[in-house]
């Protein structure tokens, strides 16, 4: 269990999180969902008191984690694949890892070969992969049997196998009655795994809610018509205060108003319809909708009007 | 390589949590567990007994020469015997320019602190710089407990090296002085002294290194200040020396190597602090740059 309650960080003039409030329940898979810069890495810091609050709260069973006196065994995080020491062995660190808290070797080798490090654990860290690291950073977040298991981008640079086996560790855990809380800000990967989902965006909670209903909310019964007559049936639907959209021959997109209805529409003026079909929404558009105010970083349209000199250069160049 | 398998949670219940003991084997295992380590270790010893063994030379042959001479240098050919001095005379006479027998164990503990100092910044700066210290912060997160551990380590490891350095060194130079005629025991005054006292001042330096790099956060960074610390400041404020008026030559007494040097050194000297004078300087220092650094490695994000 997670608790955060008015967090914020502010670095500078710049703020990093803006007063959030959530709860991360045990029991489930929580995503934590938004798109770069948006924040979830510095929340997640702030989950186990590598950064600071600049304000608020965020407490892990009940507790700040640095007031737990097993840590390791309350939260288990991959904040960083990196946050290793390039020249040690993958098995000094979890070693060193470990003796913190007492954890026996026999629990470093059953982490080593959950993960699938066997056969490189006694190699320099700073050789692997950004898989192998992720590896590394998923086994030192297991070493203590967490509570807890915090995984920041957890599948960035898994292969397939890797992905698949984070997913299934991840679902396994929380039906264990595990706090399992992930972010990505890789929607498909959410809709794989996550069982209530957390969207953030410039430092504020945009959604919190099951995945379900994050799908249903945005999704406004849209229905795709084919018809004969589109400008006929369009006309008629949009007299009704229905939005519509023609985007191919004979076809209409169709949202606020359910199959039935346009069909008796349809029926009363005579007009020949032979596809109706509900269109559900992809949490990739639930996505994209909710978080399209919230971007930080736009990437920029590669439009002509870009090629175009900058008026101060056509200056030079008239001259 | 098979990732199938299920985690079983067996094995890590029945813990008893984090401790200061298992904080302490963890940066053991941390120290012990890179090869630079133990490189820097290895050189750090050379160096001092390296360093011991010419000073041994040099200490005899400007013994010798004092001997023939006289304290003032070489006088004309065929000046009167009556120059001459004794085997202790002449000793007690190098002394006094501070070329002293009973500080052979530890004359290279310059180049020691220079390395076994470096090795101090690295330990606590490699990690902010791989991000090793993240993990260590996650798995520690009062922070402290994770500096302290580190710092007993260093002081520990540094304090038993230069033990064995200056008691290896004082063996090598018994031979080496008896050819010189000079007799070098345990029981000659301040022997024991500086073989005890000398892993003092390099654990100091590598206390001081550690909070550097602890405050700091960068090795390049934090090396450069210590080198500053340790060897420029004293350069400096020798030149100071040649400014009119008393109030300057004394100043370079209160910089860190020369007051942590005169803690090596026993008996007074005129116009200078006394040993234990020189050793609560220098602690003064140690706690001037730990403290800061305790505080900000508490306070700031990791």
């Amino acid at each position: 269990m997670i608790e955060a309650v008015n967090l914020a960080k502010h670095y500078g003039a710049k703020t990093a999180v803006g007063g959030v409030t959530f709860t991360v329940k045990p029991g489930m898979v929580t995503g934590f969902l938004g798109p770069n810069g948006a924040g979830k890495s510095t929340t997640m810091r702030m989950i186990v008191g590598l950064d600071k609050p600049s304000a608020g709260t965020i407490t892990v069973n009940g507790k700040p984690y640095a007031k737990h006196h097993d840590p390791l065994h309350q939260v288990g995080a991959l904040l960083d694949a990196k946050a290793v020491h390039t020249s040690r062995s993958a098995y000094n660190h979890l070693l060193a890892m470990a003796a913190t808290h007492n954890i026996p070797t026999s629990r470093v080798n059953e982490v080593i070969d959950m993960t699938g490090l066997a056969a490189v654990a006694k190699k320099k860290a700073g050789g692997f992969s950004l898989g192998m690291g992720q590896r590394l950073g998923i086994a030192s977040a297991l070493l203590g049997d967490p509570q807890t298991l915090i995984l920041d981008e957890p599948v960035n640079g898994l292969d397939p196998e890797g992905v698949l086996w984070v997913r299934n560790l991840a679902k396994h855990l929380a039906g264990q009655g595990k706090t399992v809380f992930l972010s990505s800000h890789l929607m498909s990967e959410m809709a794989q795994t996550a069982d209530h989902l957390i969207v953030i965006g410039r430092g504020q909670i945009i959604a919190d809610a099951p995945i379900a209903t994050i799908l249903a909310g945005s999704q406004q019964a849209r229905v795709r018509v084919r018809t004969a007559d589109t400008a006929r049936l369009g006309q008629l639907l949009s007299a009704n205060g229905v939005q519509v959209q023609n985007n191919e021959r004979e076809t209409l997109e169709v949202s606020g108003v359910d199959s039935r209805q346009i069909a008796q529409v349809a029926l009363e003026n005579q007009v020949l319809v032979y596809e109706l079909t509900p269109l559900t929404t992809s949490l990739e558009e639930a996505y994209f909708d909710l978080t399209k105010d919230s971007v930080e970083y736009h990437s920029q349209e590669f439009d002509d009007a870009a090629a175009e000199p900058a008026p101060a250069l056509k200056g030079l160049q008239k001259r | 390589m098979s990732t199938t398998t299920i985690p079983a949670p067996s094995a890590a219940a029945g813990t008893t949590g984090l401790t200061f003991l298992g904080v302490l084997r963890s940066e053991w295992i941390k120290f012990r567990s890179l090869r630079s380590t133990q490189l820097l270790l290895l050189f750090t010893f050379v160096a001092v007994v390296g360093v011991g063994i010419i000073a041994a030379f040099l200490r005899g042959t400007i013994i010798d020469q004092i001997m023939k001479f006289g304290a003032t240098g070489p006088t004309e050919p065929g000046a009167p015997a009556g120059h001459q001095l004794t085997l202790e005379q002449a000793i007690d006479a190098a002394n006094a320019q501070g070329i002293s027998i009973y500080g052979i164990p530890i004359a290279g503990l310059q180049l020691g602190i220079l390395v076994l100092g470096a090795l101090a910044v690295l330990l606590i700066a490699s990690e902010f710089g791989t991000g090793m210290v993240r993990s260590t912060m996650t798995a520690v997160p009062k922070r402290l407990p994770a500096f302290f551990a580190k710092a007993i380590v260093l002081v520990v490891v540094s304090y038993v090296l230069t033990l064995v350095a200056a008691f290896v060194t004082f063996l090598i130079s018994i031979p080496i002085l008896h050819g010189y005629g000079i007799d070098m025991s345990l029981g000659r005054d301040g022997v024991v002294y500086t073989i005890l006292m000398g892993g003092v001042y390099v654990a100091g330096v590598a206390l001081t290194g550690l909070s550097l790099g602890t405050l700091i956060r960068s090795s390049a960074g934090g090396i450069i200040v210590l080198v500053a610390l340790f060897f420029l400041l004293e350069i400096g404020t020798s030149l100071l020396g040649l400014v009119p008026g008393d109030f300057w030559k004394y100043v370079g007494q209160y910089v860190p190597s020369v007051a942590g040097g005169r803690m090596l050194e026993i008996g007074d000297k005129a116009a200078f602090i006394s040993p234990l004078s020189g050793g609560l300087i220098f602690l003064g220092w140690i706690v001037l740059v730990t403290v800061p650094a305790v505080i900000t490695l508490k306070t700031r994000d990791v």
